[in-house]
Formats: C-alpha cells, sequence, structure tokens
C-alpha cells in the first residue's frame, strides 16, 4: 500500500479551490498545464504524479494524458509542501536542487506558491 | 612550435589527421572532420567561418590565430555572459543532440579543448562555475569533471587561476580524480582515463604525470587562442582575448597574488566579498546537497550563538556586515572554508575564527585593509593546516545525482532562467537563503522535537513562573504567557503541566513546531496525560503527519480510563486509519456526551479529508461545549479546508469572540480571505496576528504572498524587515 504523502492533502485542497470561483480567475492568468511528480523521499523515487492543469482548471492524479505538460516538476514531499505554502521560495528550491523542472522555463516561472489555497490550522 | 605539436604530434606522429595518443589535435580533427559524415554535416553547422570550411583549413597556421580566446581567468569571461566561447557552445550544442558526445567518444586519448565561458550561458556539459574564491571554483571544476565523465565525454579543462593548492591537495586531488576517472571509465582505455585526469590536473596546475607534462600549458594556451580566435570573426575581436591571454600570462608569472590583484581591479575591493559571499550562495547549495558535510554541532552552536549576539547588536552597518552573514552561514554548517574535506574540522576552524574576530577587525575588513595578497597566503596556509580528503570523498561524490542539478541549472542560466541575474537578485536571493537558514534552523530543531527557548527571558528567576505563565495565559497574552512558562520548564524540566500549557500556548500561537516539542516533552513528564496525547494528535494533524497522529489519538484512547477496553492490550505497530476511526466511533456510542471522543473523530475525519463528516462531530462536539474557543476554530479550519471559506470566517469569528488573542483564529481568518482571493482584506488580518506574535515564520510568508497578489508592492520592503509599525500603521482593522 502506498504510504500517503503530505502532498496529497494540499492536492485534494487544490482540487476543490479548482471547483470555485478561483478557476476562472486562475486559468486566465496562468492557463497552463503543469505536472508535478512527488516523491516521498527522494526524487524520482516511488514517484506520485499529479497534472495541475490550469487550462481547464483540474487537477488529476496520473500522468498528463492531454499531451505535452508546458513544465514538469519534480519534489520531494516536504519539499513540495515548503514551496507550495510559501515556506521555501522556488528560485531557492531550484537552486538547492529540491525543485527539479522540465519544459519551457517561462512556464516554471509562473508555478509560484500563491498558485495554492493555503492549508488552516486547527 | 607548440601548436604544430599539437597537430602533429610532435615526434610521435608526423601526419596531422591521423589519431594518437599524443595527436590530440589530429584526432580531434579526424573525428570532427574526417571519418564520418555525420561529423562533416556537423561541422557545417557550426557557425564559425574559419570551420566551415573543410579540412586542412581548420588548422590554419598555427602562428596566426594566437589571438583572443575566451578566457577560462576568473575575472575575464565571467563578467561576459555572451563570450564568444558560450555563443560557440551554443551554436555547437545545437547541432545535435547529444551528437556532441557521440564526436568526442570517437576521440581516444585526445583532449579536447574547447573553450568556454564559465559562468553564464554555458553548455550543460560543461557548466563549471568559475567564479569567486578558490573553492567554489574547485567545486566547479571536479563538478564538470564529474558532469563530462558521467557523459562519457572527455573533460574540458579550464584553466583555472591559482587555488593555492598545497601539496598535500594536489596529491590528494590527484588521487582522487584518478580513482574517480578509472571508475568512470572503466570501459576506455588507460590512455584515456589518464588523458583525462591530466585535464583535470592540469587545470588545477597539478603535476600530475608524465602525460601532464605532454600537455603543457603553455600548448594548452595556444590552443585556446586558436579557438578563440576563429570566434573571433563572429564577436570581439582579438584584442579582448589577447587581453586575456596577457593577463593569464602574468598570472602564471606571479602567482596568486597578482590574480588577486587583477581580480580586485576588476570588481573593486569590496567586490569580491561580495562575490564571495554570492557565490558562497551557490556553493553552499552545493554542499547542502552533497551531504558530504557533516556539521560538527557544538561548532556550529558556537557559531550561531556568535552570530546571534552579533545580530543583537544594533548598528546597521554591523548588522549588514557581510562577517556577520558568513558567521550565519557559518553556523549553520553550510559553509565551511574547506568544502572538499569530509571530515572538516569546523570545530578549530570557528574557534580560529572567532578568535580572529575577537582580535578586532571583522573578516571582510581585514580583507579590504590587508590586501588581496594576503588573503590568498593566509588561504592556502588555511588550507595547509587541516587533514586531508577522505577516500569516501569520492565515493560520495561519484554518487551523486550532480548531473541533473548542474544540468539544469546550467540550462537554465544558459535560458537566462533566473530573470536578469543582476547582482542585486542574486544578492536578495542570498538575503533570502540566509534568512531561511536561520528560520530553517530553528524549525528543524523544533521538528525534531528539540524544543527552542527564548533568549532573554525576564520571567527566569521568578519566584513562579507556573502561576505567572497560568495568569497571562488567561489574559491571552500568549507570547508573555510562553516567555513565563519557559521559565518555569527551565526551573522544573519535569514539570508536565508547565510544558503542556507550554504546548497549547504554542499552538494558540500558531506554533505548532514549537507545541509539538513542549508536548513531547509533557508527555515524556506524564505519558497517560490525555489532554497531552490529544494536542499532540492535533498538531500532528495540522502537520500533515498522518502515521504520529494517529498513533496519538490512539494513545489517548489506549490510556482512557473508559474507553481503554476497546483498544487492545498491546499497542500495535502500524495505525491504520479506518481502524482507529472505527474505535472511536465506538467509543462515541458508548458516550455519545463526550464531547472529546467527538472532537477527536472530528480530528480524524480532517485526517482523512472526509470534511463532511469531520464537520458534523465538530458541530456535535460544539453542541455540548459551545464556548470552547478551540472548537470553534477547529470548525472554522475544517470548513476552511473544504473550501467554504465564507462559512469558515463565521465560525473564526466566533473563536474571535471568545478569545481575542486568539492568534491562531486571526491568522485563518487571513487564509480564508486570501484563499478567496480577497487579497487586501487579508493582509489586514495577518498584520493583526504578527502583531500579537511576530515570530509566526509562515504568517509572514503569507502576508508577503498577499501583499504581492494585492499588488502592494510599496509594502514589501517592510515585510521583508518585518516592521509592524508600518504594517499596522497601513493595514489597521
Amino acid at each position: 500500500m502506498a504510504t500517503q504523502l503530505k502532498s496529497d492533502a494540499l492536492m485534494d485542497q487544490m482540487k476543490q479551490h479548482l471547483s470555485t470561483d478561483a478557476r476562472k480567475e486562475l486559468t486566465k492568468k496562468i492557463g497552463l498545464v503543469y505536472q508535478i511528480n512527488i516523491s516521498p523521499k527522494k526524487i524520482g523515487f516511488d514517484e506520485v504524479v499529479y497534472v495541475v492543469d490550469l487550462k481547464k482548471g483540474e487537477v488529476v492524479k496520473g500522468p498528463y494524458e492531454g499531451g505535452k505538460p508546458d513544465a514538469t516538476f519534480s519534489f520531494k514531499d516536504d519539499d513540495f509542501i515548503k514551496v507550495a505554502t510559501g515556506k521555501m521560495n522556488p528560485q531557492l528550491a531550484f537552486m538547492r536542487g529540491a525543485m527539479k523542472i522540465k519544459g519551457s522555463l517561462s512556464a516554471a516561472q509562473k508555478f509560484t506558491p500563491d498558485i495554492f489555497p493555503k492549508p488552516s490550522k486547527m | 612550435m607548440a601548436m604544430r605539436d599539437l597537430v602533429t604530434g610532435g615526434a610521435a606522429c608526423a601526419v596531422p589527421g591521423s589519431s594518437g595518443s599524443a595527436n590530440p589535435l589530429g584526432a580531434l580533427a579526424n573525428a570532427l572532420i574526417g571519418s564520418s559524415s555525420k561529423t562533416q554535416e556537423r561541422l557545417n553547422e557550426i557557425p564559425t567561418a574559419a570551420i566551415r570550411t573543410p579540412e586542412n583549413q581548420f588548422f590554419p597556421q598555427p602562428t596566426d590565430h594566437l589571438g583572443a580566446l575566451p578566457g577560462t581567468e576568473a575575472d575575464q569571461s565571467l563578467i561576459r555572459p555572451n563570450a564568444p566561447g558560450s555563443e560557440f557552445m551554443r551554436g555547437f550544442r545545437s547541432a545535435e543532440q547529444g551528437g556532441l558526445a557521440d564526436v568526442w567518444d570517437e576521440i581516444q586519448g585526445g583532449v579536447p579543448i574547447i573553450p568556454h565561458d564559465m559562468r553564464v550561458g554555458v553548455d550543460p556539459r560543461f557548466p563549471p562555475p568559475v567564479d569567486g574564491p578558490p573553492q567554489i571554483m574547485l567545486s566547479g571544476l571536479l563538478h564538470s569533471f564529474v558532469d563530462s565523465s558521467r557523459g562519457g565525454m572527455p573533460f574540458v579543462p579550464a584553466r583555472l587561476p591559482m587555488l593555492g593548492l598545497s601539496q598535500g591537495d594536489k596529491q590528494c586531488i590527484r588521487d582522487r580524480s584518478t580513482i574517480m576517472a578509472r571508475h568512470f571509465f572503466a570501459d576506455k582505455s588507460e590512455d584515456f582515463i589518464n588523458t583525462q585526469v591530466n585535464a583535470l590536473l592540469q587545470s588545477l596546475d597539478i603535476d600530475g604525470d608524465v602525460h601532464a607534462k605532454s600537455l603543457a600549458p603553455g600548448r594548452f594556451r595556444e590552443m585556446e587562442d586558436y579557438w578563440n580566435e576563429s570566434q573571433g570573426f563572429m564577436k570581439h575581436g582579438p584584442p579582448v582575448g589577447d587581453a586575456w591571454a596577457a593577463e593569464f600570462d602574468q598570472t602564471r608569472m606571479n602567482g596568486p597574488d597578482a590574480w588577486a590583484h587583477s581580480f580586485e581591479q576588476q570588481h573593486g575591493a569590496n567586490g569580491w566579498a561580495s562575490e564571495f559571499e554570492q557565490e558562497h550562495n551557490q556553493l553552499a547549495t552545493t554542499m547542502h546537497q552533497r551531504g558530504a558535510v557533516s556539521p560538527n554541532l557544538a561548532a556550529m552552536e558556537q557559531s550561531r550563538m556568535l552570530a546571534q549576539t552579533l545580530a543583537q547588536n544594533n548598528d546597521p552597518k554591523f548588522q549588514n556586515s557581510q562577517f556577520l552573514r558568513f558567521l550565519s552561514k557559518m553556523s549553520h554548517g553550510e559553509v565551511i572554508f574547506d568544502d572538499n574535506r569530509l571530515k572538516p574540522a569546523p570545530g578549530d576552524w570557528a574557534t580560529e575564527f572567532q578568535q580572529q574576530h575577537n582580535a578586532g577587525p571583522s573578516w571582510a575588513d581585514e580583507y579590504l585593509h590587508r590586501g588581496p595578497d594576503h588573503w590568498a597566503d593566509e588561504f592556502s596556509a588555511e588550507r595547509e593546516k587541516n587533514a586531508p580528503l577522505d577516500d569516501q570523498w569520492v565515493n560520495e561524490f561519484s554518487q551523486l545525482h550532480v548531473d541533473d542539478w548542474a544540468d539544469e541549472f546550467g540550462r537554465k542560466l544558459a535560458e537566462g532562467a533566473l530573470g536578469d541575474e543582476t547582482k542585486d537578485d542574486w544578492a536578495n536571493a542570498y538575503d533570502e537563503f540566509v534568512n531561511e537558514q536561520i528560520a530553517a534552523k530553528r524549525q528543524s530543531d523544533s521538528s525534531r522535537g528539540v524544543y527552542v527557548f527564548s533568549d532573554m527571558n525576564p520571567y527566569v528567576g521568578h519566584p513562579n513562573p507556573l502561576k505567572e505563565g497560568q495568569e497571562l495565559f488567561r489574559k491571552g497574552l500568549l507570547s508573555e504567557a510562553i516567555l513565563a512558562l519557559e521559565a518555569e520548564v527551565i526551573k522544573n524540566p519535569e514539570n508536565s503541566e508547565g510544558w503542556r500549557l507550554l504546548g497549547i500556548t504554542h499552538a494558540e500561537n500558531d506554533d505548532d513546531q514549537q507545541a509539538i516539542a513542549a508536548m513531547m516533552k509533557a508527555q515524556e513528564a506524564d505519558p497517560t496525560n490525555l489532554e497531552v496525547l490529544l494536542a499532540l494528535g492535533v498538531s500532528h494533524t495540522n502537520e500533515l503527519e498522518q502515521a504520529a497522529a494517529l498513533r496519538y489519538l490512539y494513545g489517548w484512547l489506549h490510556h482512557h480510563p473508559k474507553y481503554g477496553v476497546l483498544a487492545s492490550p498491546a499497542m500495535p505497530e502500524v495505525f491504520y486509519h479506518t481502524d482507529v476511526a472505527r474505535l472511536f466511533q465506538d467509543a462515541s456510542q458508548m458516550s455519545p456526551e463526550d464531547a472529546d471522543v467527538h472532537i477527536i473523530l472530528g480530528v480524524l475525519y480532517n485526517l482523512s479529508r472526509e470534511y463532511d463528516r469531520g464537520m458534523e462531530s465538530f458541530r456535535r462536539a460544539l453542541e455540548l461545549r459551545p464556548n470552547d474557543y478551540s472548537l470553534w476554530n477547529k470548525l472554522g479550519a475544517t470548513q476552511a479546508n473544504s473550501v467554504q471559506s465564507a462559512d469558515a470566517i463565521l465560525a473564526y469569528q466566533k473563536a474571535l469572540d471568545l478569545k481575542p488573542n486568539y492568534v491562531r483564529a486571526w491568522a485563518n481568518m487571513g487564509i480564508s480571505y486570501a484563499n478567496q482571493g480577497m487579497y487586501e482584506e487579508s493582509i489586514s488580518y495577518y498584520v493583526r496576528a504578527l502583531a500579537m506574535n511576530p515570530k509566526a515564520d509562515s504568517v509572514w510568508q503569507y502576508l508577503r504572498m498577499s501583499l504581492s497578489n494585492a499588488s502592494r508592492h510599496d509594502m514589501l520592503e517592510a515585510c521583508d524587515s518585518r516592521n509592524l509599525d508600518i504594517l499596522q500603521k497601513e493595514f489597521p482593522l
């Protein structure tokens, strides 16, 4: 049984987020398709693949079927959380190798923490 | 003439175009022009006038074009991102992806000498950052060696300026490189391996063995001269290269001093120091990746304290001193002066450093005043003092996935990825990096369950800090309460109540990391305390640590006098959510009026993202305890996380009515507004939360994002400098 990723929670929240008005805004603002590969411990191993499709405005689990994503990111679980919640700056993440990028650079640059809704704390 | 020797292989072979181990250029020519049509067509794509013509024109009269070459000299080429070399490389590379590798592979024992720009716009296969102080260059060089080795390509030697390597160092590097090269090129010929290693050693000015001698630097330089000359048609003319060649010569003659001098001339006296800092960022990130440096905690602690002390000095000049920043980094084990030591002696170094500091001028000042020469000398001296490289370095190094990162980084730089990277950007990124390191250190301590005490606690020595803490907590002065409670647990480390309250206060102050750390201590002191177990379950749920959360919540059941029977006598190893949830459902059936059980169920459903059920559970609990502010917050958070932000805000408001200084609720309010895209509103709430707890790092980040999204760039600086006065004035509620 695959271990649950922390990122699953964020992705779920994103999915729900995109079912609100936020969807129109994001698809207009960005309009790109991102594939995000998240590994529990080490990048490249036991990856769980998500597609954050900001063209259609949805989040799908599994590799992108509709062609080639505009940019593909690879993270470790913890690092994705850090970047998505703004705890780690994406540039910094990239420089330290915590975030790998493939694909269009300009697309990748639009992948900023503020795309993601923030989790609330009980 | 050196060139001719290269071409003809000297005495060994008289025919250009034939390949032999002592005829690198011939081999090169052969490979590029001669045999395959593949290479021929590739050659045609190379956008240089000279090379477009076939065969012999590839090597025009050697004496002619000994002009400009894209320098590998640190101070020259680095400042010219579009230097000839990089253009060439880009063009060449675009010719055919991977074709380059094939070409080079065909060259057995040849040492292709392609100049390249060392800094920006570099072909990903040859991306050593050659700027800044020697250890970075060394690191960069070694990286590129690894890269090219992995790519199956012969190493492209970079003529690095004097690194001030000691004999011991050279020996080590030589040995290790040889080992590594053999490892990489196990299938290639002995010659190939040797030449590779020698190429590397060449750049470092290490005399490897006999083979190295055959590639005397002089020859090397001319070859580079030639290459750049051919480039000269396209871009800058010979004059640039001449200057480089001249400087290069000078460097070779005069040793480290001249190099340091010229560097200083280029960048200004201060420039070096700042560049050093900036490049250290890069190095530090590399080092961090390598994990090769096992920080000596004591030394780090020492320097951390030193850095902290210095940081508390309010003189702004002092604050910004590079020395301080350098120390900060040092204290986090990121920067160790000798980067390619596996067993650094940071302790010694740090003490020395500290002594040096105590002795007077700061490091940067010292540098400026005493001049660059001394730095170079000191540096060499420094390096010689330390322990030699460890063998494990090789293994670790070769295990690194250096490629990927270097590839991408290089590619990104080539594409101008990191924006218009001016020095400012670098400096900013660097600043962020340092800040992050400081925050991260604190975080990492907490996340490891290590509680971080506040400095300068006025309550230490108070006769009854626990009572004081409880009083402050009741009054809602959370940050003050924390200080008092810390004083209490310092006095009585076994006081579980002290730790528990401290944990609760931190949670309400929106710091789950510290809350967890404190709660763990409370649990140690009193393993059966149910409130502690519940709090731990909640905090871990907030941190998305599913397994841990389940364990603690199960523990609550296990230790409960009434429900303990539901749990099995032995503690299971692994906890499955469905099982734990079912147990609590059973408990709830046993006692429907027990609010705690509902609360835990609510938490559990949050964990499994069954938000509707979670809301239902919390509502039931609220029916039983309508004035529990933390329950309202929990309900709100559940609603917010299932994107019912408007409802969440109402719940948070209820919580705040009951407890006005509830930092977490304020922060959550901000989040709910921000998630709805109402950024301006969110700002005020964040500011209010921060006013009550300026240490809430995550809230600072959220604030920044909201400011940016609301296009309040004017306030970003206030945010970065954590200036609450300005922010509060600007964004009142």
